[in-house]
């Protein structure tokens, strides 16, 4: 405990400087911008703003990456409740209560309680991640190859299962992943595969290529040209403070949805999508008049907001401690992490303390100037949404182009990016999700270097990977998930999972 | 009587006969064949033994997977959603879209980044959109040169300049 505090003192020593408050604090501007725009997720922003970080210094970097991040977790809601349009999928659930509050002209106070909410969400779960991450990432320094390759199997069957939709289609779309991640030199042996003589695929397919195409290509491909019909309710800024009972309300939801939403955050999957569904179903369940929920109930912005929130910062602790990104934003920032000479790991919270606590201490205030900032502002980002999607996805475009190209200038990634662009919006039309293949690309050298690893270590016995007891208890994980995605072919009753595609389309 | 009601029964075979096609089945045959390539491309890598795999093990087991999955999806894709059902109102712009692309590929580094973005944003703005001309000019102008400016100069991120130095 001592030993946290005095590192939680290094960390703020670290982020109290006048460059990194103002790196934060631009940070989560562009942030709730990004998560404001329809069209523009946190995934396709983060790597198109990339660029804009290898000037810095590496931790101011990282605030900056981090800032972005969780603004746009929280920008997603503005839309929600004042247009009825998630900026991002979590955002899903606050369309519900928060529009339906909105047109009874209390739209203040649901972006007040959303933003209150987030507040409370992200600093507790910062709390979760300070204390979690440290022990698990020396509870992870005694895994061996075996361990590594069977716990990334694992949590390639646990996303493919909770992403939702055909888990065939997701484990499909992972091994894809994997194969397109097989590009380049062979680390083992030298050997180039599958480059044909391009130079330039030596080094690999890089994930923000991959991950502009797929996301932000492919979501301009679909939307382009399609006719655009807006109404944006315009809050009254005097009104935006709630009412105590809205606030006592707003209470126990908050409070659940922290707790729920960190604790689903943690495993890989659209962890902060679920958890919005789970916390809305949840507060709906318990409450005394469920009656309320979809007619402007402020239990159902509070609740979900909440938890999208606390599982955004979840999804870090699996991230830092292990190295293990638990879908494609984390997968993203991780590839962000390793531009700026950082590799995530058991290790990474040992050697690199100053960087760890000072992210760390950029979410305390981050979170603060999320609160402080996005209410004043929410004039600018109601303008914002004004902009004709006519004249803004030839911008996205010029941002992707400027984002994918800087990080190598590269012109083969501007190429592949092309690509995926094309292949993700086949992919879409084809009923696919495109998560699963980010995080394959992404984990495809840990996973075949543990792999190959773990073969040698036993002199090819296969068995390896269920005599040791921790690897066998990862293979168990992904076996029993297997086997619950079979179920519905059994039994003849809708899940939650097909519940949850139904209601992200 | 006959000759009205045997043509539409005849095309209604037809329906039946060619247009079943569904997006899981076109979807598995897709997966079938990329596995299939991995596997073809794979043959000149060593596949090295089980105890020390080689560059060509790990490609190996991933194009058997996709193999298996994509007959898995086409063996039980036949009442998946119709492909005829699929629309695709988006298409025009979608390739005008995927062409700047191309363009962008193709010409960055010989005429520039503010050249191509020029043309292509004056191409979406102007041509695609069809917003007013002095709009266009305005907007393709301020990001082509702006978003220069911002990342090149301020954020000493190297754009390519062509070979006119644009």
């Amino acid at each position: 405990m001592e030993t946290t505090l005095q590192n939680l003192v290094l960390g703020f020593s670290t982020v109290f400087t006048p460059a990194n408050v103002f790196y934060s604090l631009v940070g989560c501007l562009i942030g709730t911008m990004v998560g404001v725009l329809p069209g523009v997720g946190p995934l396709a922003g983060i790597s198109m703003l990339l660029p804009t970080t290898f000037g810095l210094d590496t931790t101011s970097a990282i605030i900056l990456l981090a800032g972005i991040y969780y603004g746009a977790m929280y920008g997603g809601s503005t839309t929600s409740i004042l247009m009825r349009i998630p900026g991002e999928a979590a955002s899903v659930m606050t369309c519900i209560d928060g529009y339906a509050m909105a047109r009874k002209g209390r739209a203040g106070p649901a972006l007040a309680i959303a933003a209150i909410g987030s507040y409370i969400a992200g600093t507790l779960s910062v709390v979760g991640l300070m204390f979690l991450a440290p022990p698990l990432a020396r509870f992870a320094l005694g895994f061996g190859p075996p361990e590594y390759f069977t716990l990334l199997v694992c949590g390639l069957v646990v996303l493919s299962y909770m992403t939702g939709g055909s888990i065939v289609k997701n484990l499909a779309m992972i091994v894809l992943g994997l194969a397109v991640g097989m590009i380049g030199i062979d680390q083992m042996s030298g050997y180039f595969r599958f480059s044909y003589g391009i130079v330039a695929l030596g080094d690999g397919v890089g994930i923000v290529p991959v991950a502009v195409g797929l996301f932000g290509i492919s979501e301009i491909l679909a939307t382009a040209g399609s006719p655009e019909v807006r109404e944006v309710l315009k809050p009254k800024l005097r009104d935006l403070l709630p009412s105590s009972e809205e606030l006592k309300a707003s209470v126990g939801p908050i409070g659940r949805g922290t707790v729920l939403g960190f604790l689903i955050g943690i495993i890989p999957g659209s962890a902060h999508i679920i958890s919005t569904f789970v916390a809305y179903a949840m507060e709906r369940r318990i409450s005394r008049h469920p009656e309320r929920f979809g007619q402007g109930a402020i239990e159902g912005v509070a609740g979900p907001e909440a938890a999208n929130n606390a599982a955004s910062e979840g999804a870090l602790v699996p991230l830092l401690a292990l190295g293990v990104p638990t879908g494609p934003v984390p997968a993203v920032l991780l590839a962000a992490l390793m531009v700026h000479g950082i590799t995530p790991g058991p290790l990474f919270i040992k050697e690199q303390p100053v960087v760890f606590w000072g992210l760390i201490a950029s979410m305390y205030i981050g979170n603060m100037v999320l609160l402080l900032l996005n209410l004043p502002l929410v004039s600018l980002f109601v303008n914002l949404l004004r902009i004709p999607y006519r004249i803004l996805y030839p911008t996205i475009l010029l941002f992707c182009v400027v984002g994918v190209y800087a990080v190598n200038s590269s012109m083969v990634d501007v190429a592949i990016m092309s690509v995926m662009g094309m292949l993700g919006y086949l992919l879409r039309k084809m009923d696919f999700e495109t998560a699963p293949m980010v995080l394959g690309v992404v984990l495809a050298p840990i996973i075949e270097f543990s792999f190959r690893q773990a073969l040698a270590m036993s002199g090819g016995a296969y068995a390896i990977f269920i005599q040791r007891p921790i690897a066998a208890a990862f293979l168990v994980i992904a076996l029993a998930m297997i086997l619950l995605a079979l179920k519905p072919l059994i039994v003849k009753k809708r899940d939650w999972r097909e519940k949850l595609t139904e209601a992200e389309k | 009587m006959h000759g009205e009601g045997f043509p539409v029964q005849a095309v209604d075979i037809r329906k039946e006969g060619s247009d079943d096609m569904t997006i899981d089945r076109l979807s598995g045959a897709f997966l079938v064949l990329v596995g299939l390539f991995v596997a073809w491309e794979r043959r000149v890598l060593p596949l090295g033994t089980t105890s020390h795999p080689g560059p060509g093990y790990a490609p190996l087991l991933l194009a058997i997977l996709l193999v298996l999955f994509g007959v898995i999806l086409f063996s039980r894709g036949k009442h998946g959603q119709l492909l005829r059902s699929v629309r695709w109102p988006e298409a025009t712009h979608a390739l005008a879209i995927l062409g700047c692309c191309l363009f962008v590929t193709a010409m960055m580094e010989t005429i520039g980044y503010r050249l191509t973005m020029l043309i292509v944003l004056g191409f979406l703005f102007g041509v695609m959109e069809r917003i007013r001309w002095w709009l266009t000019l305005v907007l393709t102008v301020g990001l082509a040169l702006g978003s220069f400016w911002l990342f090149d100069s301020l954020l000493r991120v190297p754009l390519p300049r062509g070979e006119w130095g644009f």
